[in-house]
């Protein structure tokens, strides 16, 4: 328990300035990752639906999206919140995915993988949005049409399955809802960083055990993506970067 | 044969009736257990096993053995073999205080025993188990109105109720008499109708388990299990009718009536035979004798119900000198009645796996002490209503 | 016993009328017929669909106000034992190792939702004593406490093992079973919780008719991916449920069962035995007679005094 505290509280340090952080934030009157908020936006639409759709074999749709010329740089909204109405409805029990739609766009390097298939219409988009065609579950003049929800689960799933990266359970990409601390943390008004942590850890014991367990801890390698870091052979977590996940 | 019925003159309290007052104390507590933490506490029943010892023994087995008051019924009023008439009385008594049992068993069986009423007003018809509680239902009431003729010979003119009660014995005594008097020239119908009723819920009784055709042992399910279950009822009667009142006239030391159960046997030869025959063609017609030797408990207590409970006893009893001799009829008649309890309890325990579920069944001590309380307390009751009333054969010393 | 002769042609009589009152009686004693509603909805789940989230079995017990699931959370260890379902969980997940590998030959696992099939011709319906359970136009089989004894029949009679008993209630039990959220589904729109929290749809809710086709559809446009068989399409007479799987349907707990509806047997033998209670008026009218002849026959007994032995016992007794 002790060593657990000495090590969290390296960590807690960053936490324990949170509060300085947001202050900040509300006096400077909010600076918005202008990603996030189009992400936003974006998932708060709902297009009308497409009844009709263009009846393709895979390898065809792969073929006619290369004919169009359609590749990773028509790639326009890097980033999605996978967060639309349509889902929110039914049900709303977890935190919308993050997709990074530019990555996934780079990994795959195919983009028929998600867009399989396109509108009838030619005047529709050649990689049109999934909720263009996966709207609502059980529409029962598209009983073969699976709703959006199904629809993100299936692709994402399957795909991560058959490549055998990326998560496959459901807190691989979702934050549960997190209920409302405000009436669950016990702190004295001055609490010093060590009781912070330790409060911490009276209720999320197995998540800081699974953290020393993981590469955000552990981590030492190579880091040639960090900015003045790039030449770098042992860097990491585990030995010289600061843990502020 | 040549007396009449007349009440018991013997003494009450013997050892024996003391073992069963012990047993009826041990049930009476298993019950209170199980109308006070629920069938869950004392039993071993599960979702997988919803029917147990107490479907399968008290209801299923106790109607079986109950056939002892239809089938003399049939032969000594219906076809006027009067000859067996001394045996009508004590096996119409087993068969009311049988069916009583039957109901005092569900009473315990069933989830919401207080709601046993309901069948009356909700009818399923498509339900077996509807005509099955509907017969039972009518016969039982058949069965004590048949009954009521031994009440009144005994206490016609006689009534004298205890203490203040007295002011109504004229009143009783009217009642009885006149009940007396009209059950005289209608007993007929409730004689038929005591016949009727029992082909049709032995038979259905039966058809219960029609309905589960992938839980049921190949052996045992088969489309004639009704036919199956109103034979051995036919061929079960006489038996257990052997088997009561040996034990019943050694117990009180009294006529063995041999002179009625050797000719009554010499039938149950004939009817142990169909339904051997219907037994055996059906296995071999539907082929499953191919699970005979597979040895597991299943076919091995189908092994042990048919030889040691038909067809040993069934050869026993074509012999004349086993149907002459006490013992050796007693056994014969005991193998066939504990072969056709063994066949209940085969098809209703026994030969029932869910294929789905895991784990298997066998009684807990509280559904065991429950069913050994409610035997003994029917053998109580019988000990006392031979007692008090005319039932059994007054011995002949006495009458001649 | 005596059976006096005016007295029996009385009863003989009326029994011969009720008899032939009802000689327009073979109508009921025809074929046996489905009582399977026309249009049911149902549910077709895809076990190739079903990553083993057990939300369904959270949700279901949310809108049917039973206790959270055993461990609702888990998607590992709950799998090592087979569950059932069972009077605090109208369904369960189960997690089945068939022998399949992955891209990587890793066992792949099955699961696989166990709950009420809602038969079309259902057992427990035909079996209950007293029709506390009943097939709805909507396909859902409901359960109706206010009639029911507690017999537990339709539970010997289930062929998919599925009504669960509250055996620790020693007054009131219930059976216990999925309700195919009947509330919900019965109004416009609604959808059962299971089918509305899947996440990937491998619960697919429509009318039943539609759910064949799409299970068709699926098989025919997959062709190796599933086995080749709509199991609930008749199996016991048909499901209002219906399965899809890449797995033999025996390696995932679906019994193989016969597609005869379950109560044909004995509802055909009771309906051709005790349809107008024919049987037994004839049976009585038989027995009558032979008493009635048995009884003439034998002047002895019905000499007009109590054709009893007792007196003639006690003059032979005395002599």
């Amino acid at each position: 328990m002790i060593k657990k505290i000495v090590y969290f509280t390296a960590l807690m340090l960053v936490t324990a300035l949170m509060p300085m952080h947001l202050s900040i934030h509300k006096a400077s009157a909010a600076w918005t990752a202008p990603d996030q908020e189009d992400a936003k936006k974006r998932a708060k639409e709902v297009v009308p639906f497409i009844k009709e759709y263009k009846d393709e074999h895979k390898t065809a749709r792969k073929i006619s999206l290369m004919d169009a010329g359609v590749s990773i740089n028509d790639v326009k909204d890097v980033y999605f919140l996978l967060d639309s109405p349509i889902i929110k409805e039914r049900e709303d029990h977890y935190e919308p995915v993050r997709f990074a739609h530019k990555r996934h766009a780079a990994l795959t390097k195919d983009c028929s993988k998600c867009h399989h298939l396109r509108p009838k219409d030619e005047k529709e988009l050649e990689t049109t949005r999934c909720s263009a065609c996966h709207q609502d579950s059980f529409n029962s003049e598209h009983p073969e049409r699976i709703g959006l929800k199904a629809a993100y689960h299936q692709q994402c799933i399957e795909c991560h399955r058959t490549e055998a990266k990326g998560p496959v359970d459901c807190k691989g990409c979702h934050l549960q809802n997190v209920p409302d601390h405000k009436n669950l943390v016990k702190l004295p008004d001055n609490a010093d960083v060590f009781q912070v942590t330790a409060e911490c850890l009276r209720c999320h014991d197995a998540q800081a055990n699974d953290m020393l367990t993981t590469a955000h801890w552990l981590w030492r390698g190579p880091s040639p993506y960090t900015t003045g870091h790039r030449k770098d052979i042992m860097h990491g977590k585990g030995t010289t970067a600061l843990n502020n996940y | 044969m040549s007396h009449k019925a007349a009440p018991l003159n013997k003494k009450f309290w013997t050892p024996g009736v003391l073992v069963m007052v012990a047993f009826m104390i041990a049930g009476g507590i298993a019950i209170l257990a199980r109308f006070t933490g629920g069938i869950g506490y004392v039993a071993n029943l599960s979702n997988a096993r919803p029917w147990g010892l107490w479907v399968g023994v008290d209801v299923a087995t106790g109607v079986a053995l109950a056939a002892g008051g239809f089938t003399t019924a049939a032969l000594a009023h219906i076809l006027g073999k009067h000859f067996y008439e001394p045996v009508t009385r004590p096996a119409l008594l087993t068969a009311l205080l049988g069916y009583t049992f039957v109901v005092l068993g569900l009473l315990v069986d069933i989830g919401r025993s207080w709601a046993i009423w309901k069948p009356m007003f909700n009818w399923n018809t498509n339900s077996v188990l509807f005509e099955v509680a509907m017969c039972v239902m009518v016969y039982l009431h058949v069965l004590y109105i048949e009954f009521i003729p031994i009440v009144a010979e005994q206490f016609k003119d006689r009534v004298n109720l205890p203490g203040p009660l007295s002011i109504f014995n004229a009143l009783v005594n009217l009642l009885l008499k006149m009940a007396d008097a009209i059950l005289d020239k209608i007993m007929w119908i409730f004689v038929i109708l005591g016949v009727v009723l029992s082909c049709m819920h032995q038979s259905s009784l039966g058809s219960l388990m029609l309905i589960a055709p992938t839980k049921i042992h190949p052996l045992w399910y088969t489309p004639i299990l009704p036919l199956l279950f109103l034979t051995s009822a036919f061929a079960v009667g006489y038996p257990m009718v052997v088997f009561e009142t040996t034990i019943v006239t050694s117990s009180f030391n009294i006529d063995s009536e041999m002179e009625v159960l050797s000719p009554l046997t010499k039938i149950t030869t004939f009817l142990l035979g169909i339904y051997m025959f219907l037994k055996i063609g059906d296995m071999l017609i539907r082929g499953t004798y191919v699970y005979l030797f597979d040895g597991t408990y299943q076919t091995n207590s189908f092994i042990v119900e048919m030889l040691i409970g038909v067809i040993i006893p069934w050869g026993m009893l074509l012999f004349e000198k086993v149907r002459r001799s006490r013992k050796a009829l007693f056994t014969a008649a005991t193998m066939i009645v504990g072969g056709v309890a063994l066949n209940r309890i085969n098809v209703f325990i026994v030969a029932y796996k869910p294929p789905l579920s895991e784990g298997g069944y066998f009684p807990a001590p509280g559904e065991i002490l429950v069913t050994l309380g409610l035997i003994a307390t029917l053998m109580f009751i019988y000990r006392v209503i031979v007692t008090y009333l005319p039932v059994l054969q007054a011995p002949k010393e006495v009458s001649s | 016993m005596k059976i006096n002769r005016r007295n029996f042609f009385k009863v003989m009589g009326a029994t011969a009328v009720s008899g032939s009152s009802l000689a327009a009686l073979p109508s009921d004693l025809t074929a046996w017929e489905s009582k399977a509603p026309p249009d049911p909805y149902g549910c077709l789940v895809d076990l190739t669909r079903c990553v083993g989230c057990r939300k369904c079995e959270e949700a279901c017990s949310q809108v049917n106000g039973l206790p959270a699931p055993e461990r609702a959370n888990c998607q590992c260890t709950i799998f090592e034992k087979k569950r059932r379902p069972d009077d605090k969980a109208f369904t369960v997940v189960n997690r089945y190792f068939t022998g399949k590998l992955d891209n990587f030959d890793k066992p792949l696992p099955t699961y696989a939702k166990v709950q009420c099939m809602h038969c079309q011709d259902p057992a427990c319906v035909s079996a209950c004593i007293v029709g506390a359970l009943t097939k709805d136009e909507t396909g859902s089989v409901r359960y109706d406490v206010s009639k029911c004894i507690g017999c537990r029949y339709c539970m010997v009679a289930c062929p998919f093992e599925i009504p669960a008993y509250e055996y620790h209630d020693p007054i009131t039990p219930r059976v216990m079973k999925c309700t195919f959220c009947y509330d919900r589904i019965s109004k416009d729109g609604g959808v059962p919780g299971c089918a509305t929290i899947c996440p990937t749809e491998a619960i697919t809710f429509g009318k039943r008719a539609d759910l064949l086709r799409v299970a068709h559809k699926r098989l025919d446009e997959n062709p190796g991916k599933y086995i080749n068989h709509v199991y609930g399409e008749k199996e016991a007479g048909g499901t209002s449920w219906l399965y899809i799987s890449s797995v033999p349907f025996e390696d995932v707990n679906l019994p193989a069962l016969p597609d005869n509806p379950s109560p044909k047997l004995s509802e055909t033998i009771q309906h051709s035995l005790f349809s107008y209670l024919w049987s037994p008026i004839v049976l009585f009218s038989t027995l009558g007679a032979l008493m009635y002849k048995s009884n003439k026959s034998n002047p002895e007994n019905s000499n007009g005094k109590r054709g009893t032995l007792e007196e003639k016992n006690i003059t032979k007794g005395g002599a």
